[in-house]
């Protein structure tokens, strides 16, 4: 009976300071529609997930990682031979990145083809855009921090491509690298982006993404919303969070396995000085651009190739972020071939990355 | 959850952070100063293919996955048990209001 009023006591003086009985409220209140494309609204709270584990690794492996030419590629070394469990810690930290940029993937592709983005849905596509970007850019970032061949051959060519940008490419470039070339400054620099800068945006944007996912709730299917019958809902706290923490779950137990089983390698230290070795390949996420870039001939007509892949990589992203505006029509035939362009994109993007590890 | 299920969940907790314990879980812990510097770039090996060394280093991954498998198995379990209780809950509040 005391310990019941303690709690009461606990709750009601939290709540008149920080208000949270209204968020509690919300979340009782809220409801998930339950139809056959349900399985989509699980992927949002699996790369939070997987941020999360992305956030704690991250912590447990700056407090051994040293970002400077002489000491990064023999921290990491330390890291996975000396500390205990360090090798499993860095191979969760790389897996969850490969799982969450994968998730990211699924999740806008599924609000693609099942144009959850419609109407009043266009900022949160939008905020969605950004925060595959950003997840792109921890990728590109991260890549380098080993400081082996492979990650610094891999991030001489991805600081190169912007350069083909008119105007104002050389400038980016040197912005990414510190300097003409990659260097130790490149180093410093992508870890100040990977553990500082990045992290700053992300929470923001994620924070603004969540809000507007709360404030619209779950979008409905086409097919559904022109229904006039009632569409079944289960109310989010606790019939979904339930279901959720089986996901939840399951995939940590898949992180597990796989990082054990499969743990993140590292190359010998960088030499700034050596030939880039044979066989380069960035992330798997990058594939299918890197693929892109390999197939265009060096010059088509008066324009130079790798300028006219970067304009077309940059005029494919800004159709991808304007996607709700252009695609205002779901249910005509202009909205059908956009769905038909998503199936296209899939084929083409694993089709390029399949063709690049041949 | 009643008291004998709160009971099996607590055992399986308690084993679970055991066998954890066992695999020295001391990542907090520092290394001294002259083995931090010890290893240089020159030393460094070709390429550092990280895992459990010898039988009982893999003997412990791989108890440590099991129970990894075992708890997650048992959890969802109990979720599942949860999840049927409350859907019937709300099927019984969803007739209930129907009725009315």
């Amino acid at each position: 009976m005391k310990e019941k009023k303690v709690k009461k006591d606990i709750r009601s003086w939290l709540d008149e300071r920080s208000g949270l009985s209204v968020v509690f409220h919300f979340l009782r209140e809220k409801k998930i529609p339950q139809h056959k494309h349900s399985l989509w609204y699980y992927t949002g709270s699996a790369i939070l997930l997987f941020f999360g584990i992305q956030v704690i690794t991250g912590f447990m492996l700056v407090f051994y990682y040293n970002p400077t030419l002489e000491e990064a590629n023999s921290s990491v070394a330390r890291i996975m031979t000396e500390i205990p469990l360090g090798w499993i810690i860095r191979s969760v930290h790389s897996w969850s990145a490969s799982f969450m940029i994968a998730f990211v993937f699924i999740h806008l592709l599924s609000i693609w083809i099942t144009k959850a983005y419609r109407k009043p849905r266009e900022l949160t596509w939008m905020s969605g855009v950004f925060l595959l970007v950003l997840s792109l850019l921890f990728g590109f970032t991260g890549y380098l921090l080993p400081w082996d061949d492979l990650s610094l051959s891999a991030t001489k060519v991805g600081t190169d491509i912007p350069r083909s940008i008119p105007v104002v490419g050389a400038w980016v470039t040197q912005f990414l690298r510190g300097g003409e070339d990659v260097t130790g400054d490149t180093l410093t620099r992508f870890f100040g982006f990977h553990v500082c800068i990045l992290p700053i945006f992300l929470f923001a944007l994620l924070a603004v993404h969540v809000y507007l996912v709360q404030k619209q709730g779950m979008s409905l299917p086409l097919d559904l919303e022109s229904k006039e019958e009632k569409v079944n809902e289960l109310p989010f706290w606790p019939n979904f969070v339930y279901r959720e923490m089986i996901v939840w779950l399951v995939l940590i137990g898949v992180l597990f396995t796989v990082s054990i089983f499969f743990p993140a390698s590292l190359e010998k230290a960088a030499d700034l000085m050596a030939p880039a070795p044979e066989g380069i390949k960035p992330e798997w996420y990058f594939l299918f651009l890197f693929q892109m870039l390999k197939i265009f001939p060096s010059k088509i007509l008066f324009m130079n190739g790798d300028t006219l892949v970067v304009l077309l990589i940059l005029l494919g992203g800004i159709a991808f972020f304007f996607l709700p505006l252009i695609d205002n029509k779901p249910t005509e035939r202009k909205g059908k071939i956009i769905t038909v362009i998503a199936y296209l994109f899939i084929i083409y993007a694993v089709g390029m990355s399949v063709w690049s590890l041949l | 959850m009643t008291a004998k299920k709160k009971w099996i969940a607590l055992f399986l907790l308690i084993v679970f952070l055991h066998s954890f314990v066992l695999l020295k879980i001391d990542f907090a812990q520092q290394t001294v100063q002259e083995e931090k510097t010890g290893t240089t770039q020159e030393e460094a090996p070709e390429k550092i293919v990280p895992g459990p060394q010898g039988i009982k280093e893999s003997t412990s991954m791989y108890v440590f996955i099991a129970w990894v498998w075992l708890a997650i198995l048992v959890l969802v379990y109990f979720l599942r048990l949860k999840i049927r209780e409350v859907d019937r809950l709300l099927e019984i509040r969803f007739l209930s209001e129907k009725k009315k």
